[in-house]
């Protein structure tokens, strides 16, 4: 990788490729999901220091996924990362958008107790934190693909309840999408190719919606 | 016993770069005057050029080898140096003292002999043997997000980090301990120098497109250079301490003014972003590295472009004058480094041997030898006279992404995407000790001046030091 590489990549993007911003609050899985596009092992994943970039094919594209750590203190940071982005991904913790009263009954039994509701607003908050990206002028018009992740989770709620959390319908100044996923299991985030194909042959796959899909589709339209 | 011309030539007008060891320290002035008033009996012709000049001290100076003369000249100090490039501990260093007394009328008969004893001096110090051994001396967690560069000041006392965070950090070497935190920066602080051999000012360039130049004594931003249109990520001062060049990712360098605080001149002519830049040792030429495949040589004073190094077929990484400003080694993701003739632009020679991308490359101070980094995990060591593969550095496992010569020229630093940092013998290529301990990829390192201290600066956010 090394500071070269990053210079390389952080270069505006030849027409065959793409610069993602993968942004999302802490636990959100956004290494999980840089590395499941990766095709690398998933078993060992630490809280992001700093950042991880890494390069996808995908459609005759060359996806450049900057993953930025979602902690509080390296939040202020994120705009570091925001010129040339093409495509803003957003997983987010599909549990957190559960209301304050449903996330007790739900939780109950489910979820460690340590997920207190003083937590889930906290997170609520965070949200709000999210919100402000898309109101930063260098992200301004860059398509947005919200994952709803986490959809391994019994408690994890489903996309059009987390878009209506997100008040997703009020977004008019870009292009959007939600896409319900699980970053552990893989499911509706395009693996790369190979695997692509061997997952849909044991017809593993739920449909044709991915989240990759979607990004070449978007992206296909920007550079021409 | 070699005497090549190398080592008597050059007798460059340039201040003194390195921290010179002033020899016999008081008596050296008036000795030299002593002498000079001795050499007042050698014919008229010699007398009227003598008076002209009058020698003042004699300063020694390790890396790379060289003895600098200070004197008078029409009642104004100035100082010029002797680069002893060539100079080994079997060189006869009475003959060598013989030649360039040739062509130095500063040094005269009498004084030839404590000129000897300076030389011989300098080969004690080339002859010393090490076998220094570094241990882990601290980890420093200031930093909250990865490092981007290191550096050291010119005695090796300072050292600076730049960081993601947008901060460059002030250390105190002999400590650990964190002196100053430079913060403005909107940004990402990617490049940055200390004013060597000076070291009394600090320059960061940034992702926020600035560059902020900096007291190292308070911490006080002196100026913030605003003009690049784009990220800057390479910058330098030149060695007299009155510019620093900035390169960017919007394909133009810049030179400012130190004093005045202003922009001096656009080199523009580079199509693509340049990465890479440095300024011969006598400041009147800067070279600038492009991904446009290209280097360009150009000239300080007019801002004109002078050559256009083309050749490569990928871009370039990295490029570097030697010392004594003849020579300029680049290297590209072509997988291969090229010699150039600094005066001419001429291509002389194309390294190869590499199987992957060339992400540094480096002349030792003596400008004898040229290391080479490669994205194939191997690291190797080149002639620069024969232009032959000396020595190759395998054991890395990772791309190897920054490389460096001691400033003695006898170890190799080589730092890599395998969180190790590992210490080589430039003339063998044995792998002399791996540094161990980050637990990311590295992204620079750097020795000090004196070759004992290390650090390295890594994305798992810390600074090592080791001694």
């Amino acid at each position: 990788m090394g500071l070269l590489s990053i210079l390389r990549k952080l270069k505006s993007a030849p027409d065959q490729e793409v610069r993602i911003l993968l942004l999302g609050l802490d636990n959100a899985g956004k290494t999980t999901l840089l590395k499941q596009l990766a095709s690398e092992d998933i078993s060992h994943i630490t809280p992001t220091q700093g950042f991880n970039i890494k390069s996808v094919q995908s459609q005759g594209f060359k996806l450049n996924v900057w993953d930025i750590g979602g902690q509080r203190k390296i939040r202020p940071y994120w705009r570091n990362y925001f010129e040339n982005t093409d495509i803003l991904l957003l997983p987010v913790f599909s549990v957190i958008l559960v209301d304050k009263l449903a996330a007790e009954d739900t939780l109950t039994g489910r979820i460690q107790p340590s997920y207190s509701t003083t937590l889930l607003l906290n997170l609520l908050q965070e949200v709000a934190e999210l919100a402000e990206l898309l109101d930063e002028e260098k992200l301004s018009g860059v398509p947005v693909l919200i994952f709803a992740n986490k959809q391994d989770l019994l408690t994890a709620a489903p996309a059009s309840e987390i878009a209506e959390g997100l008040n997703l319908h009020t977004i008019r100044d870009r292009v959007w999408q939600i896409q319900s996923c699980s970053a552990l299991s893989g499911e509706g985030v395009q693996l790369p190719s190979d695997m692509a194909t061997t997952f849909m042959a044991e017809g593993q796959r739920g449909g044709t919606a991915d989240g990759m899909n979607w990004v070449c589709k978007n992206v296909n339209a920007k550079k021409k | 016993m070699t005497i090549s011309r190398k080592s008597l030539i050059l007798i460059t007008l340039v201040r003194l770069f390195c921290v010179c060891v002033e020899a016999t320290p008081g008596r050296s002035g008036a000795c030299a005057e002593a002498l000079l008033g001795r050499c007042y009996g050698n014919g008229t012709e010699a007398r009227r050029r003598r008076r002209r000049m009058k020698l003042r001290r004699l300063l020694l100076r390790y890396y790379p080898p060289g003895i600098i003369l200070e004197y008078v000249q029409g009642g104004e100090p100035k100082t010029r140096s002797i680069d002893l490039l060539d100079l080994s501990p079997n060189t006869d260093a009475i003959a060598l003292v013989e030649e360039i007394g040739k062509g130095e009328p500063l040094i005269t008969a009498s004084c030839k002999e404590h000129i000897i004893r300076l030389v011989q001096r300098l080969q004690e110090k080339l002859e010393e043997k090490e076998d220094h051994k570094f241990y882990l001396f601290k980890v420093l967690r200031a930093h909250i997000l990865p490092l981007t560069n290191v550096a050291f000041n010119k005695s090796g006392s300072r050292f600076i980090t730049g960081s993601y965070d947008r901060t460059c950090k002030v250390w105190d070497t002999a400590s650990g301990e964190e002196l100053r935190t430079l913060e403005g920066h909107g940004n990402v602080v990617y490049a940055i120098a200390f004013n060597n051999p000076y070291g009394d000012k600090i320059a960061t360039g940034s992702f926020d497109k600035t560059c902020k130049l900096w007291s190292t004594e308070t911490g006080q931003c002196y100026h913030t250079f605003r003009g690049h249109s784009a990220e800057i990520v390479c910058l330098s001062f030149n060695l007299q301490s009155t510019l620093v060049a900035t390169g960017s990712m919007d394909t133009t360098a810049k030179l400012w003014d130190i004093e005045k605080g202003e922009e001096v001149v656009t080199l523009s002519g580079h199509s693509a972003e340049i990465i890479s830049l440095s300024f011969n040792t006598t400041g009147d030429r800067i070279i600038t590295g492009s991904f446009d495949h290209t280097v360009a040589v150009w000239d300080v004073g007019t801002g004109r472009m002078l050559h256009i190094l083309i050749g490569h077929r990928g871009e370039i990484s990295s490029a570097q004058f030697n010392w004594d400003c003849s020579l300029i080694v680049t290297g590209s993701m072509d997988k291969t480094c090229m010699l150039w003739n600094a005066m001419t632009g001429a291509h002389i020679a194309t390294l190869t041997g590499h199987s992957d991308e060339i992400l540094d490359v480096c002349f030792d101070y003596a400008g004898q030898r040229i290391a080479a980094a490669s994205a194939d995990g191997s690291a190797r060591v080149y002639n620069a006279e024969t232009k032959e593969c000396i020595a190759k550095l395998e054991g890395h496992g990772g791309e190897i992404s920054k490389v460096c010569f001691s400033p003695k020229g006898n170890r190799i630093l080589t730092a890599s995407s395998d969180k190790t940092a590992r210490v080589w013998d430039a003339a063998t290529g044995h792998c002399l000790q791996i540094l161990e301990g980050h637990t990311d990829e590295i992204f620079s390192c750097a020795f000090n001046y004196k070759g004992d201290i290390i650090i390295t600066g890594s994305k798992d956010n810390t600074c090592r030091v080791w001694h």
